[in-house]
């Protein structure tokens, strides 16, 4: 099944980069560009030898004269692989290079070659080994003068291919390999026309014709694109070497363009497969790999100088043309390589317009040829030619009739051509009118071709009109396939409208009642946008006309929500605002020195005190005066002293804990102390009392 | 012996062999390329060439080959995925729809070009990233006012876009001059979905529609709402690039000329190799993706990070960030990028200042409020990967002992307490011993 899909994959994917589906461009400047590009030497090599002969081939059939310089090195590795026991893969391609680029090689090699290769070819059993050894074979002869090339069991050679070739028309890679493939069949047709031109008698007629029945049959699994592009693809897909459609088409066609070389006789192939294989190839386009370039233009050489049938190919270097411009109609005829076709004739078999094919527009007209630039050209359309469109379908008849045999034209083909020109934009205005009564309320003329701009209002009970008219150069009424009112709220809603015409006028009208949901009831400034294109429209257009301030009934509740409008992107990252944070503000305190003051201010009592006391004459005659109640008093008071210093301290740094303990020492010997002297105070005035 | 000991290396190469991009090891990437057809492989070889000669390594296969597989027990082949198959119904192997999205999902990147016959299985996987293709199968982008100048393209719909995404990360800081080509189908993105972005939008005058058909109701797209090639960046740091166009990536767009309609200026060669080369490069992680490293806080005049602030500590705040440009991490210069003292809402909010080596740094003073806060850099950026750090930090108020101790205003009251309890020591001893 999945298999099955990708012919029609690859065929879609053609399609889609080949728009122009049935227009085809022979090979051109690109390609040269692109193999020059592709083709970059590495260290004045090509890789391998392989390799080096695709470029050297490319570059020699596209004529790129500038190559760039490898032959030094090439050469060397050339006579290193001649001179050795290579694989004949490589050997073979070694020769190709060789014939390319003529190295200096001994004519003892070619002879040691050659009889290396008679003996691998008396033994061969699988394909390549036939392929490549008497490819190299025929290589030599074109090469060396002095050997003997000639085989003399051709036949049995020839018969040996044969055997490995299928029903179907395919062949095997070895007769122990029960898979067939249509690459190896062209691979195989290579290698009998070899035998064929080396042969050094007649090969069976006989067995000539049933390859070119097998060739006929092979033929018959030829695929085939909508375009009309033909080409074999490999049904085998895990063969052990797996190649795609258009190196299989390509082995194809160098096989049978080799084998068709040298044998007599016509092969009874219709010219057009020939013409849709130069179309699979030219459809391409230009590859970005080098070997599907190398099989592209190698393969279209091959096409190019075939003896079923030459393809032409019928190009035209614009399918737009400009009526303002007066372009002419050209069309190019060449082969696929580019080069020039035999003398010719193009002829307008019809051209109508695309959509209605029963009315011909021109029928029948011939091109008339330049011989300097070898165009065919239309010198004018009719004069009732206008705007659209068109297929044209051109027939190429060769002038002399024997070429027809040699030429495949592809019969008729179907060009679409855009034909643009001007379209008149006029009569354009815009009106605002009340619902019930049709008037108008407001109108204004408008220039859809200038800058200005009308201002607008209505209401949910009235309607829009615009109104405008579209005529081609030729006065006919013109339909652009994009004819679009937008109006777009202050919201970034847009609401767009089809404007419909008929003929030449163009109107519509808005009735904002009916539109009022439609337009989530969204009252405010609406811009309003017309949009006029279409492909043969030269002076497509996009104008702002003006804006309306719509004013619409108040949204029910039920109403539709707006859709959501897309976010700008720009807007939505971006660094955010700072934000410092507020501290808490300290509290207010008074200015340092009022606290001074009154600090100096809560001193003044004490010193009232210190003299009140001195004014009342205080003494200390009451001071103990023998000595150890003394030392108790004045340790008494010395640990006061110390309290209020531990008071003092703790202000300063000490913290409860410290205080605390250090205030129980201090409060038992001050509780101690104390009792001492009191009671020895109290005694005395005990004692002066009773006394 | 010897068999088993590879079987062994190869076991524990395994894990290294690919992932999806990690700052540990962002090289070395595996990509696969799912094809309609190996002719595509030749028809945008440049652009896969360009990736090539980068350091990546493609993975060619058939979309519809049976052997296909993304991933086997959990582990992934390939670090990023490359669609260019429009037009398959089905993935051959084990792979659908699902299984790309969970591709994504696990991180990896994704390239996937539709174009104008794109089957339902390529919008379903564009539909799921955020992008919703034209329903209409048959509708093309057409515009009538910027199209290309061409002698052989007649209905408008090779658009010649210049309207690019302003971001130089996306589209790389070199202008791209020449308008990009454009072949294909049209999408929108979901507004709700802030994670897709417009890399290429069409010209107001643009729609999407079949060109071969008379237009009766209105598009469904229309103007600049018209995406042509829109970029994803997932929360996952996973990239997503969708074209409408294949043709968009071809070596035929990449070298043909352009040269929009009305303007006088003929461009040489198409911004479309430009435009897709620097997309790659934004896709495939080289260019905006940040890592950020050394996240570090401390005091002022303090190197070592505390466990703890105190309210109203100054402190400093230091954090490296660097950008992957394909080959090397490199210094990430900017001035937007800002830290956040957290704690369930923003209490500082400062831009960090860059010495332009990857350091970037700030001071501020921690807010008198207690509690459990956050340093928070939330760092998103058009086009970089999201930058998400976040570091606990406790905040205590004052110790009982961190208070001020002396205060003048209190004086007074220090100095009447101690004026008495000078006053009682003298009048305890004139009480005493006075006579």
């Amino acid at each position: 099944m999945a298999r099955n899909l990708v012919p029609f994959l690859v065929l879609l994917f053609w399609i889609s980069i080949c728009q122009a589906a049935s227009i085809f461009q022979p090979i051109s400047d690109s390609h040269r560009y692109a193999a020059l590009e592709l083709f970059r030497p590495t260290d004045g090599v090509f890789g391998s030898l392989e390799e080096t002969y695709e470029v050297l081939r490319t570059f020699d059939i596209l004529g790129i004269q500038e190559k760039p310089d490898i032959n030094a090195a090439t050469c060397k590795s050339v006579s290193e692989v001649l001179g050795s026991s290579a694989a004949l893969k490589d050997l073979f391609y070694a020769l190709n290079v060789n014939g390319v680029l003529k190295c200096e090689i001994k004519e003892e090699i070619y002879e040691s070659i050659t009889s290396r290769l008679r003996t691998v070819l008396n033994d061969a059993r699988s394909l390549s080994e036939f392929y490549y050894s008497i490819g190299s074979l025929l290589l030599l002869k074109e090469q060396s003068s002095g050997v003997d090339l000639s085989l003399m069991d051709a036949d049995g050679i020839f018969q040996s291919i044969k055997a490995l070739s299928q029903s179907d028309g395919r062949w095997r890679y070895s007769s122990n390999n029960p898979e067939s493939s249509t690459y190896a069949a062209g691979l195989a047709l290579e290698a009998l026309a070899g035998v064929v031109s080396l042969a050094s008698s007649d090969i069976d007629q006989n067995m000539i014709g049933t390859v070119k029945n097998d060739i006929l049959k092979l033929f018959d699994s030829i695929e085939k694109y909508d375009d009309g592009a033909l080409y074999f693809e490999e049904k085998v897909v895990d063969a052990y070497e797996h190649h795609g459609p258009l190196a299989t088409t390509s082995s194809v066609v160098r096989g049978l363009t080799a084998f068709t070389a040298v044998t007599s006789g016509s092969l009874n192939l219709p010219g057009d497969t020939i013409f849709g294989l130069a179309k699979f190839f030219l459809g391409i386009g230009v590859p970005g790999d080098a070997k599907d370039l190398f099989n592209q233009i190698d393969s279209l050489a091959c096409l190019d100088t075939n003896r079923v049938s030459i393809p032409l190919i019928l190009s035209l270097p614009a399918t737009v043309l400009s009526l303002t411009k007066e372009d002419q109609l050209k069309v190019r005829v060449n082969t696929v390589l580019g080069s020039v076709a035999p003398r010719l004739t193009v002829k307008i078999v019809r051209a109508f317009l695309s959509g209605s094919k029963d009315t011909s527009v021109i029928e029948g007209e011939e091109l008339k040829f330049d011989t300097q630039t070898s165009l065919h050209i239309l010198e004018a359309f009719p004069k009732t030619f206008d705007v659209g469109n068109y297929v044209f379908v051109f027939e190429i008849i060769l002038h002399d009739s024997e070429q027809m045999d040699i030429y495949a034209t592809g019969g008729r083909i179907r060009v679409p051509i855009y034909v643009s020109g001007v379209v008149k934009i006029e009569n354009a205005e815009i009106a605002v009118l009340d619902s019930d009564l049709g008037s108008i309320e407001t109108q204004k003329k408008l220039d859809l071709v200038g800058e200005s701009v009308v201002s607008l209002s209505a209401n949910h009970l009235q309607k829009l009109r615009l109104l405008f008219q579209l005529a081609t150069p030729q006065g006919h009424g013109f339909k652009p396939h994009q004819a679009f009112l937008k109006l777009r709220h202050e919201s970034g809603v847009e609401h767009i409208f089809v404007v419909e015409g008929s003929g030449k006028q163009f109107e519509i009208i808005l009735d904002f009642l009916g539109l009022v949901e439609k337009f989530f009831y969204l009252s405010g400034r609406y811009d309003i946008q017309l949009t006029v294109g279409d492909a043969v429209m030269e002076n497509s257009f996009i104008r702002a006309i003006g804006h309306i301030d719509l004013d619409l009934p108040e949204a029910p509740e039920k109403a539709p929500r707006p859709p959501l409008q897309p976010v700008d992107p720009y807007t939505r990252y971006g660094p955010k605002a700072e934000i410092s944070h507020i501290f808490r503000a300290p509290e207010k305190r008074p200015p340092k020195e009022l606290s001074l003051t009154f600090l100096g201010l809560t001193f003044l009592p004490f010193l009232g005190f210190l003299i009140g006391l001195l004014r009342l004459g205080v003494n200390l005659k009451n001071f103990p005066t023998s000595t150890v109640p003394a030392t108790f008093a004045f340790l008494f008071h010395l640990s006061i002293a110390a309290v209020i210093l531990l008071y003092m301290f703790f202000w300063l740094k000490l913290d409860l804990f410290t205080t605390l303990k250090a205030l129980g020492i201090l409060g038992v010997f001050l509780v101690f102390v104390g009792h001492r002297t009191l009671s020895h105070l109290a005694s005395t005035s005990a004692k002066l009392k009773s006394a | 012996m010897s068999k088993s000991l590879v079987v062994f290396t190869l076991i524990t190469l395994l894990p290294f062999l690919c992932y999806a991009f990690s700052p540990e090891n962002p090289t070395d990437r595996k990509v696969l390329v799912l094809l309609d057809d190996f002719a595509i492989k030749s028809s945008h070889s440049l652009f896969f060439k360009s990736l090539q000669s980068r350091g990546f390594h493609f993975d060619f296969k058939l979309a519809d080959d049976p052997k296909i597989a993304l991933q086997r027990y959990g582990r992934y082949f390939y670090d990023a995925l490359i669609l260019f198959a429009p037009t398959i119904e089905r993935f051959g192997g084990s792979v659908d729809s699902a299984a790309i999205l969970d591709f994504v999902d696990s991180g990896h990147d994704l390239i996937l070009a539709a174009d104008s016959n794109a089957s339902e299985l390529i919008r379903e996987i564009a539909t799921e990233c955020g992008v919703d293709f034209d329903e209409d199968p048959a509708a093309v982008v057409i515009d009538h006012t910027s199209y290309t100048v061409s002698e052989t393209e007649g209905d408008h719909t090779l658009i010649a876009s210049d309207d690019l995404i302003k971001s130089d990360v996306i589209v790389g800081s070199q202008k791209i001059e020449a308008p990009v080509l454009f072949q294909g189908i049209g999408h929108t993105l979901n507004p709700a979905n802030t994670l897709v972005l417009k890399a290429l939008s069409a010209s107001p005058s643009a729609y999407s529609a079949n060109p071969k058909s008379k237009l009766s109701s209105p598009p469904q797209l229309t103007g600049s709402a018209i995406s042509l090639v829109s970029v994803i960046q997932a929360r996952n740091s996973a990239r997503i690039l969708i074209s409408g166009s294949l043709s968009l990536f071809s070596n035929r767009f990449f070298k043909s000329g352009v040269q929009k309609a009305g303007s006088p200026t003929k461009y040489d060669k198409s911004g479309n190799e430009q435009f897709s080369v620097e997309l790659s490069k934004w896709v495939f992680h080289e260019r905006g993706h940040l890592k950020a490293v050394n996240v570090k806080h401390h005091k002022v005049g303090e190197t070592d990070e505390p466990a703890m602030y105190r309210i109203n500590d100054e402190l400093e705040y230091l954090v490296e960030i660097y950008e992957w440009s394909g080959k090397a991490w490199e210094p990430y210069v900017a001035d937007d990028v800002q830290v956040q003292f957290y704690m369930m809402s923003p209490y500082v909010l400062k831009t960090l200042s860059t010495n332009n080596k990857g350091l970037y740094h700030t001071a501020f003073k921690v807010p008198d409020v207690y509690g459990v806060f956050q340093f928070k850099v939330e760092y998103q950026k058009l086009g970089y990967t999201t930058l998400s750090l976040s570091k606990q930090i406790p905040v205590r108020p004052f110790r009982h002992n961190e208070y001020e101790r002396f205060i003048p205003t209190a004086y007074p009251y220090y100095g009447s307490a101690f004026s008495m309890m000078a006053g009682f020591f003298i009048f305890t001893i004139v009480h005493l011993y006075n006579k």
